[in-house]
Order: structure tokens, then sequence, then C-alpha cells
């Protein structure tokens, strides 16, 4: 080797001597330095907040029972960003240690509830032996989590169910909606109440989520322990005036006369024969002294556990399919039915107020009655003879009702509007034709009058002459109102709530509209202790004066005295249990079997509960909806209940 | 040849004895322990990865244990042929590793921005790191052809051998590999006798060079970002979303290595290692992982069995018994020299962030591989000095 390659190989030895000095310099200022804060430059690189739902508050029925919680299940997740055969295999893996098909996983891992951005929920409620083995073989389920989840149980799964309402998730609703919820703090996969009481005292049961500060690098990956954590708090639970046992044995009756109507004649087919297609019903319990609902049932009905976790495309079109007669719909608040001659109540009190009838008057009844070319009829044609008030509402006389409908008209028509509308001012009074005031929203009704008419003919009607036929105010039109058919709705919660105005006034003759209401009281789920009761609120007031005795007389009639319309119904109740009071009704609907209805009050003397059944295209209200409130009225009392008999025939 | 001259000199008693009495241990032993460790310190690093990738803990580990195994062959099947017979052999070399090199050019996959693999099984063939060692081989074999007889015209044949393989390597987007090739030919070529005349002409070509293809556009964008962040690290008032990619790998970088501190975390403790933070760290970044986990003692430890093999290949250097040995120990140890100070400066901000491996530490079959055949050659020449 030549000295000058010697040289220039030293020359090279003292260049990497160098190199090597200055990697080890840099590495002790870098690690050893003054500037140590670089060893901090995590902390200050990009935060992301994870929100998470606290548990949602209670729902309890008068009694504390449970009616819906949030409970803690196990569930197993699975990673979005598995590479596809991993996913497969792991899939594959848990289906075996989960003992179900892999095409389920499958099936919820790709379901289109689940957020694309978090990890799948394959599998919830897993058992303890299949959670303990995946977790203490880890690595052999790369992207497998077992997680707590929280998911709404309902102990009594199935009763109640409109009434509670349904969970969804906020990104089902409209964008607006969503865009206000947001501003209210809710995220992406939050739930909130869709129905019910879930909705209406949703700012109650949610609780303030949880709120963890984490540290993310640029592909938003989460960096170690979170920074800060606000923990949330727990939803209020919100106790109701519910009480689920009376809750459970109205739907079960409810679901009986339903059935048990399947089996009766239709009698308004009379060319041949054709048994009744009831669609369904509702059923509501008011306390009369604060217009507390101690229950409240719709059928066709279905279970709240079917929207947990998201509900099934399967369930949900068996839900919103023609056939099933919308479960969802809560019947109680939002059905709106002709009220038949339960109605007979407005008129009644009407009648003596504006002195139109005296109770004691007599009206000959004989079963039919003439204004201008068109006949009236009793139902079922049945002659009634004379009959005063506390008469004509036992045997439940329309041609009574005929006259007095008749004679407002004619103040009408004479120009005495006050007076001539007299039966739609009681009805207003009682709560009829517009929202009871429930949180739970309900539908308003419609006590048709002329203005209504005439509103309705220019909506309905394009021509000028067609507008001007259908505006006119019959007397017909009058006439039907007063018995509750034509253009009358009401919804079984304003039936319920107009009688029992009338029970509460039993010792005044003044009536006290109260809002009805299902909130008892909220309660803090830590202390139990109650955070807000509820007072119960007057709407108004009703006068029935010197009316109150001879319609109380007639009411309790209906179901006492052998030739009450119901009295089959309860025959033998008395022995053991209170006095009912009551009426049935038997509505008339175009092109359908009719709505049977029954309304009432016990105990007779001393009124405290309101019931009101009603069952679409049930028949006479005395053959289906007058059993069902005698089973309520029997849960309540805590007597034995009585099967729904099948009668051949019934009587209005 | 004064050099051969004063080897056969210093010719010991015995010739017959094996030439495996004169292996250098040192320099088998040293790259066998920094692979090893190299191995701990991929599974640290690949932990975070493979748990989101769903793969085995071991799946990196695995492979590159493999490619260590492969590699210690490959080292002693170069280590049975006489180098002197490679010697004459130059050309076939670099002939050989030329349609290799263009074939992944046409053929190669795309990855990661440079087309640089060959698919072989379940394994990537990456041929610019075998062309490291080529171009070692091929300069020194020129040079040894020519010794003492290097005019300006060999100067610009051996240049035009180098240059004929850095273009293929750069048409492949790895500006990283082509510039260690730079490095080991001016190394070998410096040595082989270059007139400090030529060293000016070619630094100052090589300037204009790098000046023009910067400014017709013909460096990558990212690859200009990743060699200027390093001039540009103050960073921190900067949201971690406002920062470009490569300001993120050398802040996540610095910043792990920072943290070690004296002592380190200990094994499998870095919070940001274990949390897989440093981008691509059981790859070009796995000195981060040594520095927050083994924190200076380790780091410092690392970098010392490196100098220590880079002293038996300097050391060698000087005992070889041709020239063309001298050459090569040279280039090879130029190789690892600069792949050391780039890699290791590179996690540390002083260097500009390239793709190039930290020899036996990264993961990455052909560069264990290759490493260990320049390893092979070298201990050859040093085990056939008297021979």
């Amino acid at each position: 080797m030549s000295d000058n390659s010697r040289v220039r190989v030293s020359i090279v030895g003292v260049v990497i001597v160098a190199l090597f000095a200055s990697l080890f310099a840099r590495l002790w200022f870098l690690q050893m330095g003054p500037d140590q804060k670089l060893g901090k430059v995590v902390s200050t690189l990009a935060t992301r907040v994870i929100q998470t739902e606290s548990p949602r508050g209670e729902i309890l029925d008068r009694n504390g029972k449970v009616l819906a919680q949030d409970v803690a299940a196990w569930a197993v997740t699975v990673d979005r960003n598995l590479r596809a055969s991993t996913r497969d295999r792991v899939l594959g893996q848990l289906a075996e240690v989960l003992q179900v098909k892999e095409k389920t996983l499958r099936a919820n891992y790709d379901s289109v509830r689940q957020s694309p951005l978090q990890p799948a929920v394959v599998q919830l409620d897993v058992p303890l032996p299949a959670q303990l083995m995946i977790r203490e073989h880890s690595e052999d389920y790369p992207g497998v989590n077992v997680v707590e989840l929280t998911v709404r149980k309902y102990p009594y799964d199935g009763y109640g169910s409109q009434l509670l309402g349904y969970l969804g998730e906020v990104d089902a609703l409209s964008k607006d909606q969503f865009k206000q919820l947001q501003a209210k703090g809710y995220r992406t996969g939050d739930l909130i109440g869709r129905d019910g009481v879930e909705s209406a005292f949703e700012s109650v049961l949610r609780g303030k989520p949880r709120r963890e500060t984490v540290q993310v690098d640029p592909t938003g990956k989460q960096i170690g322990a979170p920074i800060s954590v606000d923990p949330g708090t727990v939803g209020n639970n919100v106790k109701l005036t519910i009480d689920i046992k009376v809750q459970e044995t109205a739907e079960k009756a409810l679901a009986e006369g339903i059935s048990a109507a399947r089996g009766l004649k239709n009698e308004k087919i009379t060319d041949h024969y054709e048994t009744l297609k009831p669609t369904g019903g509702a059923v509501v319990v008011l306390n009369v002294h604060d217009g507390s609902v101690l229950a409240m049932a719709s059928n066709p009905t279905y279970n709240l556990s079917e929207w947990v976790g998201g509900i099934s495309p399967d369930n949900f079109a068996l839900l919103s399919n023609p056939g099933a007669h919308n479960p969802l719909l809560n019947r109680a608040t939002d059905g709106q039915y002709a009220p038949g001659s339960t109605f007979k109540l407005v008129p009644s009190a009407a009648l003596t107020r504006y002195g139109v009838l005296s109770p004691s008057q007599y009206i000959d009844d004989t079963g039919t009655f003439r204004v201008g070319n068109t006949t009236f009829a009793n139902d079922n044609h049945a002659i009634n003879g004379p009959v005063d008030l506390q008469k004509a509402l036992t045997v439940s006389s329309d041609i009574y009702f005929y006259e007095a409908g008749n004679q407002f008209w004619n103040s009408w028509k004479a120009g005495d509007t006050n007076r001539g509308l007299g039966i739609q001012a009681v009805a207003s009074e009682l709560g009829f034709g517009h929202s009871t005031g429930i949180e739970i929203g309900d539908a308003s009704g419609r006590i048709p009058d002329p203005a209504w008419r005439a509103a309705y003919a220019k909506a309905n009607y394009k021509t000028q002459d067609l507008i001007n036929q259908y505006s006119v105010w019959y007397p017909g039109d009058n006439m039907n109102s007063a018995v509750g058919q034509g253009d009358d709705l009401v919804t079984p919660l304003q039936l319920a709530n107009a009688y029992a105005t009338f029970a509460n006034g039993n010792t005044t003759h003044v009536g006290t509209v109260w809002t009805p209401h299902v909130d008892e009281s909220v309660t803090d789920p830590m202390t139990k202790k109650t955070i807000k009761r509820y007072t119960r609120k007057a709407r108004g007031t009703v006068q029935f004066g010197d009316a109150y005795g001879p319609m109380a007389a007639g009411f309790a009639g209906v179901v006492s005295d052998p030739k009450g319309t119901a009295f089959d119904a309860f025959r033998g109740l008395s022995l053991a249990g209170p006095i009912v009071a009551g009426k049935t009704g038997t509505a008339e609907v175009t092109g359908k079997g009719s709505t049977s209805v029954f309304a009432s009050y016990f105990p007779a003397d001393n009124p405290q509960y309101a019931v009101v059944g009603f069952v679409e295209e049930g028949g006479h209200g005395a053959q289906v909806a007058a059993p069902i409130v005698r089973q309520v009225i029997e849960s309540i009392s805590n007597l034995p209940i009585t099967p729904i008999p099948t009668l051949k025939t019934g009587k209005d | 040849m004064a050099g051969i001259t004063a080897s056969l000199g210093r010719r010991r008693v015995g010739a017959d004895t094996s030439v495996f009495a004169h292996l250098d241990l040192a320099l088998l032993a040293l790259p066998i322990a920094i692979s090893s460790l190299g191995l701990l310190m991929i599974y640290d690093a690949s932990r975070a990865e493979t748990a989101r990738a769903g793969l085995s803990r071991f799946y990196y580990v695995e492979r590159q244990g493999a490619a260590i195994a492969l590699g210690l062959i490959a080292m002693a099947a170069v280590m049975a042929i006489d180098y002197r017979r490679i010697r004459e052999a130059w050309p076939l070399v670099y002939l050989g590793v030329l349609p290799l090199l263009a074939g992944v050019v046409i053929l190669g996959r795309n990855h990661g921005g440079a087309q640089a693999w060959f698919q072989v099984g379940p394994f990537q063939f990456q041929p610019s790191e075998i062309a490291k060692v080529a171009i070692v081989v091929a300069i020194a074999g020129y040079c040894h052809q020519h010794r003492g007889d290097l005019d300006a015209w060999r100067v610009a044949v051996a240049i035009g051998l180098a240059g004929v393989v850095m273009a293929i390597v750069y048409a492949q987007h790895d500006l990283g590999t082509m510039l260690v090739i730079m490095v080991c030919a001016a190394a070998v070529l410096v040595i082989a006798g270059l007139k400090p005349v030529h060293i000016g002409v070619l630094l100052l070509l090589a300037a204009s060079l790098v000046g023009a293809a910067v400014v017709t556009g013909k460096v990558q964008a990212y690859q200009l970002d990743r060699l200027t962040s390093f001039t540009n690290q103050s960073t921190s008032n900067l949201s971690a979303q406002q920062q470009t990619a490569a300001q993120f790998n050398l802040g996540a970088s610095k910043s792990a290595i920072a943290s070690g501190h004296f002592e380190g975390a200990g094994f499998g403790r870095g919070l940001q290692t274990r949390n897989g933070f440093v981008p691509e760290q059981h790859t070009d970044f796995i000195f981060t992982a040594v520095g927050e986990d083994l924190g200076f003692v380790g780091g410092a430890a690392l970098l010392l069995l490196y100098a220590l093999l880079a002293w038996r290949l300097w050391r060698i250097s000087l005992l070889s018994s041709d020239f063309f040995g001298t050459l090569v120990a040279i280039g090879v140890l130029a190789m690892f020299a600069i792949q050391i100070f780039e890699n290791v400066g590179m996690t540390m901000g002083i260097m500009p962030i390239t793709g190039i491996p930290l020899p036996f530490m990264s993961y990455g079959g052909s560069a264990v591989i290759a490493s260990f055949i320049a390893i092979g050659l070298v201990l050859n020449i040093h085990m056939r000095r008297f021979s």
C-alpha cells in the first residue's frame, strides 16, 4: 500500500471518528441535555374528546317497580381496520366460542345500524365462560374486545310499550333535528327517547355524558391514558303514576276482549253471517281526583326489547306493516274514535244548563224520530216508552237525545248561537276537541260545529255550489253530535278524563278537569331522594247543577238496573266489589264494524277511578268494552278476574 | 506493491494451517450481537403494529430471524471463495446486479412511493441493497486492475460504473440508497488515488447535478420535504395536523429518544414505542426504540458496537494483502458508516430523513443479507491475508 493510500485511509478513519463523535454528542444532548421539553412534545399534539353516554335514568311504576332501566351487558366487538383475511378467521373462531352461526356474526358486523367508525358489536350478552376464553387468548383474537355496554332492559317487556316509548339513535332523525340535538350535546350514536315517557322525559332521564380528553396522533389513534376525564352523571329516575299490575291486567283484558270479539257476529252485516274483525283497542284508567294515569293500554302492541341495539329490519317491517294495524300507535292518547252513546254525558249536562229539557221531563221514546225527510232510530230499533234523563241514560235512549239535539239546533237556527251550541260548549269544557295536556302528548279529537262544517266544506270541495251545499249545519248534524256519532271524534284519554271530571264533582255537582298525567315524581338515582314531585293541575271546572243527580243515577242504572245496557256485563260484581257507574257506547263507523266503548267510574257513591275501554270494530259497548273494563275494575279492587263472556247479542 | 511485500514478510509459520485460523472473531461477533439486539428491538417496536394488523406478535421477528440466518449462510458462502477470485470476477459481479436492478424498475411492485422489490414467495427482495456491495466490489476491482495508473479517463469509467447503478436506483425513487452508493464509490475512488483536482471537479459536478435536480423538479416533493424538514424542526407551536408527515415523524422520533433519558424506560416500557407512536419504528426508526427503552446507556452502547465494527473494518483495510482488499474494506466501512450516521442522525434530527436502514438493526431482509455478505467479504480479506 502506498503511503499516499495510507494517509488517505487515515483520513477516512478521522472522518469516521468525527461522525461517531457527533452521534454520541447529539445523543447525549438529546437525552441528558438541558432542552428537556422535547420529551413532552407528545402532549402538545392534537387532542380529541371522546364522549360516552352515562346510564339513562330508570322508569318506575307508582310502587317503585322498575319498568325500564339501563343494565350492563357484556358484548364482543371486532375492530373495523382488520385485514379481510384476519377478520374472516376471527369471526369464524368467535362463532365457535360463542356458539352462534358465523353468518349471524357477519350480519351484525356488516349491519348498517352500526357505526362504521367504531368497533362493530357482533354479539351482546356474552356468557362469562366465552368472555374468559376470549380474554385469556387475546392473541388468538386480534382486534376482538370484550366490552361492557349499557343496554335498556324492560322487566315487564310487552306491557306499556307505547306509553314508555322506545329509544333510537339520534342519527336516525332528520338533519335539522340532529343539528339542534348536537347543540345540546348529543353525538352520533347517542340514544334518544323517540316516543312516550322516554321522549317526554328525555331531559330528565338522560344523564350528563362522560367526556374523556385523549391525545391522538395524526391518524386519529389514541395515545396513552386520557388527559382529563369528566365522569358525567347518571340520569334521574322517573316514577310514574302507572300501577304495573293494573297496566298488565288492562292489556291482558284488552287482548282477551279483542280475541273474544273475533267470535262475535257482526250485526251490521245482515245478508250473511260474519264475525267481527277488531283491529285494536285501548283502555285508560284515571284517578278522578288528580288526573293521574294508573294504566294506559293500547292494542296491538309490541316488545320494547326489539328496539334494543337497533331494531332489526324484519321486526321493523312487521311493526310498520298495515296488516299489523300500527302497534306503535298509542291508541289511548292518539286513537281518535266516535264515542257513541258514552258521549251522552255532554248533552245531559248541557240540557239542564241551557234549559232545553228539565231532568225530570219525560220524552216519549217511540223508537224513531223524524226530522224533515230523515228518520232517526234507536239502536236495535228498541222502543223505550216515556223516558226522563236518568232512564234515557240507563236504557240508552237515542230518541231522547235526538230530541235534545234538535232543540239545540232550533235555538241555533233562531239565532241564539250561545244556547244553540250548548252541547259543543260543554264538550269543550269537559276537554273534548283539544289536547288534554298530558306529558306524553295526545291527539285533540274533534267536536263539530257550524264553523267547522263550513271550514271542512271549503277545504274539501272545489266549486262554490258544492261548498255552499256542504257548509249547511243540519239538525241531523247536531243530533249526531248529541249521541256521539257522525263527526265526533274523541280519544280514550279524553273520554276517561271527562267521566273523571263528572265523578269528582259528586258532592258539589261541580266537576274539576284535572290535567291527566303520568309523572309522579323525579328521583335521584343515587340518594333515592325525590327531586321534584308532580302537583295536580286543574284546567277548569264544569257545572252540572241539577242534572248531576239524575245523571249519576242514570249511569249507575246502566250497570245496576236490569234494564241497564251493561247490566249483564257487570252481573254479580256488586256482591263483592264496588258499585260501578258507566255508560255503554256503540259508535257506528262507515264501512266498518262498530266501535265498542264503555266509560265508567267507581265506586259509584264515592268515585275514585275512571275506567274507559275502546275496541275498534268490537261491536256493542256491552259486548266487549264493558267486560274489559270489568276486569280492570276487578284488578284494582283485588278481586278474581271474570273471563270475558261471548254474549250472543248486546244492547247499546 | 509495498503493502503486499510487507504483508508477505509478516507471514507466520505454519502456512498450511486453515485460513479460518486467521478469522477476525470480533468482526464476526459484532454483527451477530447487533442483529440479536435488533431482533429484540423489532419485537418491541412492532407490537403495536402487529396488534393493529391482526398479526402474530412475532411476525416481524420471525421474518428478520430468517433473514439473519440466510445472511449468515450467504456470509459463509462468500468467505468460502478466495476473495481474489471475486476480485478477478468483478465485471461478472457488476453485470450480474444490473439486470436485477433494471428488473425491479420494470416488474417491481409499487410500494411506499418507491419501486424497489421483487416478490419472492412471501418475501420481498430488494436488489439495491445487494447493489451497494456489488458497486464496492466492482469499483475496487476496476481500480485494483488499474492501480497506480488511474488517469482522468479511467476515473471517468469508474464513475460511469457507479453512475449507471445510481441512475437505476434513482429510477426506483430510492434517493437514500443512491446517496449511499455515491458515498461508497467516492470513498473507494479517493483511497484508490483520485487526484485532488479530480476530487474538486467531481464535487462541483455533484453539487450542480443536485441543484439541477431540485430546480427542474426531478426530486419528488416528499423527498425534498424529508430532506428539508430537519432544518425546520421547531414545530411545537403546530398541531399534529398542521405538520407535514416528515415533521411529525421527526418530532415523534426525537421525543421518543429524548424521553429515554439516561437509563431509559426499560425494555418494553417506553410509552411511545409501546403505543406505536413513532412511524416506521421497526424499520428506519428502530433507533428510537433503543433510545426510549434503553436510554443513553443503551444508545451509546449500540453506537459503541458500531464504532468497534468500524474500527475492525478500518484495521483490515490496512492489513489487507492486496490493494483490492484495502479498497473493499474501505468501501464497506464507508457503506456502514454513512448508513449508521445518516440513520441515527436522522432519528435525532441532525440529518435529513431518508429511507436508509440501520445496518443489522432495522427490519428488512435484503439489507441484512447484503450487510452480512459485505462483512463476509471483509472477513475473507482478513483471513486470507497470509495465503
